[in-house]
């Protein structure tokens, strides 16, 4: 070992030279593997935000019912649950098909079948956001709609209240057109538009890892050329 | 990344990657994950490289630039500390040169602030005031009373 009389007589321009002159320690390493540590990482990364996410959701199916009994929206809470219920099992489904993924591949095919099971994951969660955003936007209106305000309901207030103020308007069924024409161009528009806020969605909780998946699969590809 | 240009345009200039990679780690395993990443980024960056500096030049900015990146993850990762402050722990090297008075000089130079560190490196490889600012992204003025100071606490933490 240099004593320290030794080091402090070199100044650390000539320590750096003759260190690197003397010493053989200037060998790269081997450069193996580093695709497959970095598909494993992505993969277990992209697996366990599933599961909290699958957690989430059933916890939400779990506590929405007390949560809306609380503040008195029961119709609203009670479509929530079950619409969480069901999109928690689809997600379980999702989740076993990810678990058979085979990891004895080489690291390409291994991601290339994740990659296929994530595009397939999203392509169904758009199709399903399509009914669920107009579903959610239905729940919402019965909570409120339901709503007790003192012996009456907010829905027979909100009637009352447009007719009154107009009171030549059309009716349906007992609802004004001026309630109605609303209610469905806002359905309509969550259903042409709930793809979209679907695959905006699956992006905002897992943009960052599928665009390190996609920048991966494309080195990957770019190398089999 | 084609082993060819791997072997023509990396291997020749590894010495620099190995250097600046053992100044920001303090383990064997580190220390091969940003090599592995350093080299996975010239590649990727290699179609950004305009011949406005030397390649040796281009690999010591990509270098720097990773190790300092993935410095900084790491510290987020334990907390929410800025990156141009000194280490809050001293790391200890578990790798050893054969000469003892560089290992020392390696664990001088892990005590210096990220910043500094790119310093001291780029100047100990003989880099001029005018590389080593835009290398690290700031004026050739500041850089000389900086390797000064930065060479005196070296000494001093070579003392203690």
């Amino acid at each position: 070992m240099a004593s320290k009389n030794t080091i402090m007589e070199k100044s650390i321009e000539t320590i750096w030279k003759e260190g690197f002159i003397k010493n053989d320690a200037l060998v790269a390493p081997k450069l193996n593997d580093l695709y497959n540590q970095k598909s494993i990482d992505i993969i277990e990364k992209f697996k366990r935000m599933y599961k909290i996410n699958r957690i989430a959701i059933v916890a939400f199916a779990i506590l929405i019912i007390p949560l809306s009994y609380i503040t008195r929206m029961i119709y609203m809470g009670i479509p929530m649950a079950i619409l969480f219920i069901a999109i928690s099992l689809v997600a379980h489904k999702f989740s076993k098909q990810l678990d058979t993924i085979n990891k004895n591949t080489s690291s390409y095919e291994y991601l290339s079948s994740f990659d296929t099971w994530v595009k397939d994951m999203i392509a169904i969660n758009s199709k399903l956001s399509t009914f669920m955003y107009p579903y959610v936007f239905l729940a919402l209106v019965l909570g409120f709609w339901f709503i007790d305000i003192e012996g009456d309901i907010l829905g027979n207030m909100l009637i009352n209240g447009i007719i009154s103020e107009f009171p030549t308007t059309y009716l349906v069924n007992g609802f004004p057109i001026l309630l109605l024409v609303p209610f469905f161009l806002a359905i309509g528009v969550l259903a042409f538009f709930g793809g979209k806020i679907g695959k905006w969605d699956i992006n905002l909780v897992y943009g960052g890892i599928l665009n390190k998946l996609e920048n991966l699969l494309s080195d990957m590809e770019e190398l089999r050329k | 990344m084609s082993n060819d240009f791997y072997t023509t345009q990396i291997l020749p200039y590894a010495a620099i990657i190995i250097k600046i990679c053992r100044a920001y780690t303090d383990t064997q395993e580190d220390f091969e994950d940003y090599y592995q990443e350093v080299c996975l980024q010239i590649w990727r960056s290699k179609d950004n490289f305009k011949e406005q500096s030397a390649w040796s030049t281009w690999i010591y900015r990509l270098s720097l630039n990773v190790c300092l990146t993935f410095l900084k993850k790491k510290k987020n990762n334990k907390q929410n500390a800025p990156s141009d402050l000194l280490p809050d722990e001293v790391l200890v090297d578990s790798r050893a040169f054969a000469d003892e008075s560089l290992n020392q000089l390696y664990d001088a130079i892990r005590q210096l602030s990220e910043i500094d560190r790119g310093v001291i490196l780029l100047y100990l490889e003989e880099k001029s005031y005018q590389e080593i600012a835009d290398i690290i992204g700031t004026n050739t003025n500041n850089i000389g009373v900086r390797i000064t100071r930065i060479k005196e606490r070296l000494k001093k933490i070579l003392s203690n």
